[in-house]
């Protein structure tokens, strides 16, 4: 590695990361909060917006069982280092009914905030970077 | 002196959840490491990297980035501090870090307030020893370093 990649020196930028997978798809369910742990670390301001199937990864029981790969971690220990590292966790309201998910009683309590689908297209609109697993 | 394992060094200071040390320099400097904790966490480091030398960091922003096969994060900052300069040993073998993690400083700052200012947000001594141990037990963990 050249010794200028020892030192970051990016601007502060928002990033939106779409979270659709969900336990349907262990192996793509650890990634995305690895990912925004390094960009948060790095000052980016990183929100991870969970709807479609990535809500059931923010519902009580989950995942305190799910895991991405054989023998690794479990997903809420994934979620808990992003929050510990100021990952904002975002839930779609619109994607609960179809899982039957009450938002009063069946979330883990990472969840930072339950927004409808117009906060998420100003979110879109907003970010500097917006991803999708 | 150890706690499940965890080495604890009385002469450092720490932030309140022992996840880094600092240590206060003959040129006024302060030196920023990960505590043995912390190390044992995050499991065998593949990746360090330090905001740029010059680069001035507020209360709450990281000085630097860590990454293991298991875990990444910052390694927090809660002074007003500017970088002065990354660790190249460390930087270029960042499991160093697991296995001496108290010689392997990470990032030497100069603090913007006068350093025993700058000092007394940090836990030392007896007190610190005391808040680490009860992490270890509550946290339940179990320190092992590289070899």
């Amino acid at each position: 590695m050249a010794n200028s990649d020892f030192y970051i020196d990016n601007d502060e930028q928002t990033v939106l990361i779409i979270m659709t997978s969900g336990p349907s798809t262990p192996s793509r369910c650890a990634t995305p909060f690895f990912l925004g742990s390094i960009l948060s670390a790095m000052d980016a301001e990183v929100r991870i917006f969970f709807t479609m199937e990535g809500v059931r990864l923010i519902q009580k029981g989950i995942p305190e069982k799910l895991v991405a790969m054989e023998g690794g971690k479990t997903i809420i220990e994934f979620i808990r280092d992003a929050k510990a590292a100021g990952v904002k966790i975002i839930a779609c309201m619109p994607a609960m009914p179809g899982y039957e998910i009450n938002i009063e009683t069946d979330l883990i309590d990472e969840v930072d905030d339950v927004v409808g689908g117009g906060v998420l297209a100003d979110l879109i609109l907003t970010a500097d970077k917006v991803i999708s697993f | 002196m150890t706690c499940n394992g965890c080495e604890f060094k009385p002469d450092l200071y720490y932030d309140d959840q022992f996840q880094i040390w600092v240590s206060k320099e003959e040129d006024g400097t302060l030196k920023v490491g990960m505590t043995d904790l912390s190390q044992s966490i995050a499991g065998k480091i593949m990746h360090l990297r330090v905001r740029k030398p010059g680069t001035r960091r507020p209360p709450g922003k990281p000085v630097a980035t860590v990454e293991s096969a298991k875990w990444a994060g910052p390694i927090p900052n809660f002074i007003g501090c500017v970088i002065n300069e990354g660790n190249t040993q460390v930087l270029e073998n960042p499991k160093l870090l697991n296995i001496d993690p108290y010689g392997a400083w990470i990032a030497r700052v100069t603090s913007d307030l006068p350093v025993d200012e700058a000092l007394s947000v940090f836990l030392t001594g007896d007190e610190a020893r005391k808040g680490y141990c009860e992490r270890a037990h509550r946290d339940d963990i179990h320190c092992e370093r590289l070899t």
